[in-house]
């Protein structure tokens, strides 16, 4: 068996009285950064408050680092864990200067250390000297770092992000995920981040758990999720996407309103079967030279690139990726050629 | 399960009064209603009305002012106006009595100088159900004006700005956007004033009106008739509920206007000339009656005419009883709040909405809740000791314990409500984070909650202290035989007219109840 750091066994949890997840198992190996991506309501939040060791199992078991934590009959403590968690509201302490918050996990640390760690924290986040601040003076940005490092100072086994950046702007969202990422690979915590923001997963992720319905769509790395979605939920959540009608041909390909398309693996589909194919704006691009031509029926200037919509002879209406100068007038004419490397169909 | 114990305490009195509409009807009550119920009712009615007029009158206008104008002394009248909230009704009916007295100084100086009896009379006669509206107003328009204020400097200068650029006059965005803005705040604010009202018993008692309250103290003591007593108490009761409803679903209304945009204060236009004379005069007026006169009056009362070492026991007595009863109270607050957050559900749910209603009983009825019960008890206890030989006592009733379960079941609320909104400041997440970071669910009370809470715990005993020494009528009825207090001695004094007496113990009341409207409102211009 593959070494893993968390891992979790046939969960079952309810919340009020609904059961939210069911049937759930998940393992993280050492060091790795998982996440679990999924609509509002979905049970990710009750999942992490299983593991943290606030909620109660039905069934099931999580391990971590071959320690059992939690079975529906006994529960260790989250005090005696080695957890730490990130909280969607920051939750730092307000009467402690940063400092404090930063060592209140260190009980037990000898002076020296205890300060050493504090400092070595505060420079890894950015916030250098300011030891005696208080939460207040801080940017939200600032804040959830400080929030971080305080999860990170006790060196817990394994850390929890429960939506940390859904407070703050757009902007400061992605480019503090990634930050997140650098600083949690540098330190080789295991963890695990929950959101429901696709773009955030993709920034911080190892691989990414999409949840639907308490259970697990599909674990995979962010690639694999975006191009070889295993159902059409997933398909969907994880990018924009359009499907198609098309008709298996041979072992590897598909007849479609836009051609017969091939790719290079099996589609596990029998010959003559219809199917639906999910065409993302990336598998079709704009290029003047193509003989292959749709009517431009919407645009969106996403400054880098254009998104277009395209209407196929055929009516059908797909998106499509175009470079930013290729300005092209609603109604127009455009080229189009297929960009496609994976067939990602769905039974009908 | 402890909630659910001090829902049922504060449950008990009402309960017992409650139980008595079934109980059938007494002599006393046919003769009660052919007789007097109709006087209460429509006294008591009257009084509310015209105190829900007075408080709008006196409190909208002054925070209208201090929300929109700069004017000279605008910054010390938007706090001296919250004083006469350290009033109880009776002491400012007592002071004014005194000072409108036929031998008193105003009337004695208005004879000098020839005035007019038709100018005399209406000050002789404020010893009325007018008289007794002028001064319930004067010392609860504080609500409405401190709900006013909130709501006006809550509305968003965008709001008003939009209004503007649709081309409204200014007049226009008056009546249209900012005043029915705040209608739900100031229907909240008066309708907490003629709650209160319903359940003043000193002012009504002292200046002859008959209403409900007195009407209960009269069936009781008067008649002896306990069914009557508890009936009446009921129907008030009823009134009471009615208004709490109200008051709830006004206030619900309240907070969809608050919102995070920018506030008003940026865009207050200055005045100046007599615009602003104007507006200091609606300022100044209520502070001045409700306040600094009645206030001046007493200090050269006490100053000048009073002695004062009688005083010094009664005020250790008071601010003993004061202080061991708001202890109790807000420890057993501090039980239920922690139930609540530890183990929620839905029962505790209901049982703290209903340890909720606590404060909107008035003092009386409480009073009497309290006594029925607890004489029952008495009576029973004796009779099962006396084969024994023990002599037939009041275990209960008419014990300091009588009168701290009154206390606590009046003022539970005020507590819970000011530890609930302390607790709610500290979010899940941070007892969360504790635990993950090694601490144990007491050590996340000792070194977490107990540096968070601690202001509101502070604020939560100094304001039941206040509350308890002002408090009147319970402690009247519920007191041991011979026990003073600050509050009943001032009322004997000045039922003994011996008004200029009753000034000390009147101003140690409000002495000491200025510190929590101090207290408030530093937290309302912080905020």
């Amino acid at each position: 068996m593959e070494t893993a750091a968390l891992m979790i066994r046939k969960l079952r949890l309810c919340y009020q009285d609904t059961r939210i997840v069911d049937d759930f198992s998940l393992s993280l190996k050492p060091q790795e950064l998982g996440c679990l991506l999924g609509p509002s309501g979905c049970g990710k939040s009750t999942l992490l408050r299983a593991i943290a060791g606030f909620q109660e199992l039905l069934d099931g078991e999580i391990w971590l680092d071959n320690q059992l934590l939690s079975t529906p009959h006994q529960r260790v403590l989250p005090e005696h864990r080695g957890v730490g968690m990130v909280f969607q509201d920051i939750a730092l302490f307000p009467h402690l200067t940063l400092a404090e918050n930063i060592a209140f996990g260190l009980t037990g640390w000898p002076e020296s250390q205890r300060t050493q760690r504090v400092n070595e924290l505060l420079e890894l986040i950015g916030l250098s000297g300011l030891n005696q601040r208080y939460p207040h003076e801080l940017s939200g940005g600032q804040q959830q770092r400080v929030a971080l490092a305080r999860a990170m100072a006790p060196k817990p086994k394994l850390l929890l992000l429960d939506e940390p950046f859904s407070g703050l702007d757009t902007e400061l969202r992605g480019r503090l995920a990634s930050e997140v990422r650098t600083i949690l690979k540098s330190d080789g915590i295991c963890s695990l981040l929950v959101t429901h923001d696709q773009r955030e997963a993709f920034d911080f992720a190892d691989r990414i758990a999409v949840m639907h319905q308490g259970h697990i769509c599909q674990f995979d790395t962010p690639f694999n999720l975006y191009h070889e979605p295993s159902s059409p939920f997933v398909a969907h959540f994880v990018g924009p996407g359009e499907m198609i009608e098309a008709r298996v041909e041979g072992a590897r390909s598909v007849s479609s309103p836009l051609g017969l398309l091939t790719n290079d693996k099996d589609l596990g589909f029998a010959p003559g079967a219809e199917v639906q194919l999910f065409l993302r704006p990336d598998d079709l691009i704009h290029d003047d030279n193509s003989d292959y031509t749709a009517t431009l029926v919407g645009k969106h200037f996403r400054g880098a690139h254009h998104l277009y919509e395209v209407r196929l002879d055929h009516g059908v209406v797909l998106g499509c990726l175009a470079p930013s100068h290729h300005d092209h007038a609603i109604g127009e004419k455009v080229g189009v050629s297929l960009d496609i490397e994976h067939l990602v169909v769905f039974p009908k | 399960m402890t909630t659910v114990v001090a829902a049922l305490c504060v449950a008990l009195p009402v309960l017992v009064v409650a139980s008595f509409v079934i109980t059938g009807v007494s002599d006393a009550w046919n003769h009660l209603l052919e007789t007097l119920l109709g006087r209460y009712a429509l006294n008591s009615l009257l009084l509310s009305a015209m105190v829900a007029t007075g408080v709008v009158i006196l409190g909208v206008p002054a925070a209208w002012m201090i929300s929109f104008y700069r004017f000279k002394g605008r910054g010390i009248l938007s706090w001296l106006l919250l004083l006469p909230m350290a009033y109880p009704a009776y002491i400012l009916a007592y002071t004014y009595t005194g000072v409108l007295d036929y031998s008193g100084p105003v009337l004695t100086a208005m004879r000098e100088l020839n005035a007019p009896t038709w100018a005399m009379d209406p000050l002789l006669n404020i010893r009325s159900l007018p008289g007794a509206a002028i001064m319930l107003s004067l010392v609860l328009y504080p609500y409405v004006y401190l709900l006013a204020r909130a709501a006006f400097m809550d509305q968003s200068a965008n709001l008003m700005e939009a209004a503007y650029m649709l081309g409204q006059s200014r007049s226009r965005v008056f009546m249209r956007i900012v005043i029915p803005m705040a209608r739900p705040a100031i229907a909240a604010g008066t309708l907490l004033a003629v709650m209160e009202t319903l359940a003043d018993f000193g002012t009504v008692q002292f200046f002859g009106v008959q209403t409900f309250t007195t009407g209960i103290v009269r069936t009781y003591y008067g008649f002896g008739d306990t069914v009557g007593a508890a009936q009446l108490s009921t129907l008030l009761l009823c009134c009471v509920f009615f208004l709490v409803i109200f008051e709830k679903s006004s206030r619900s209304r309240v907070r969809y206007y608050s919102d995070r945009l920018r506030k008003l204060n940026q865009t207050s236009v200055t005045l100046s000339g007599w615009r602003q004379s104007v507006a200091q005069l609606l300022c100044v007026l209520p502070v001045c009656f409700g306040f600094l006169l009645p206030t001046g009056i007493l200090l050269y009362w006490a100053f000048f005419f009073a002695e004062l070492q009688s005083m010094w026991s009664l005020i250790v007595s008071s601010f003993f009883l004061a202080g061991f009863a708001s202890l109790l109270i807000v420890c057993v607050a501090l039980l239920i709040c922690y139930a609540n957050r530890l183990y929620p559900s839905t029962w505790l749910n209901y049982a703290t909405t209903f340890v909720g209603l606590g404060y909107a009983l008035p003092g009386v009825v409480v009073a009497i809740g309290v006594l029925i019960p607890f004489g029952a008890f008495d009576r029973g206890l004796s009779e099962l000791l006396r084969p024994f030989g023990v002599e037939p006592s009041l275990w209960l009733s008419g014990t300091l314990i009588a009168l701290m379960f009154a206390y606590l079941v009046r003022f539970l609320t005020v507590a819970t409500g000011n530890l609930t909104s302390g607790l709610s400041r500290v979010r899940p997440s941070i007892d969360q984070s504790g635990r993950l970071l090694g601490l144990s669910q007491m050590g996340v009370i000792r070194k977490l909650h107990v540096p968070l809470i601690r202001g509101s715990v502070l604020t939560a005993l100094l304001v039941c202290f206040v509350d308890i020494l002002k408090e009147l009528p319970a402690t009247l009825i519920l007191r041991p035989f011979d026990f003073n207090t600050l509050a009943v001695k001032a009322y004997e004094l000045a039922g003994d007219e011996r008004l200029i007496d009753a000034a000390v113990p009147s101003l140690c009341i409000i002495l000491v109840g200025l510190l929590p409207v101090i207290w408030l409102n530093r937290s309302v211009t912080r905020e």
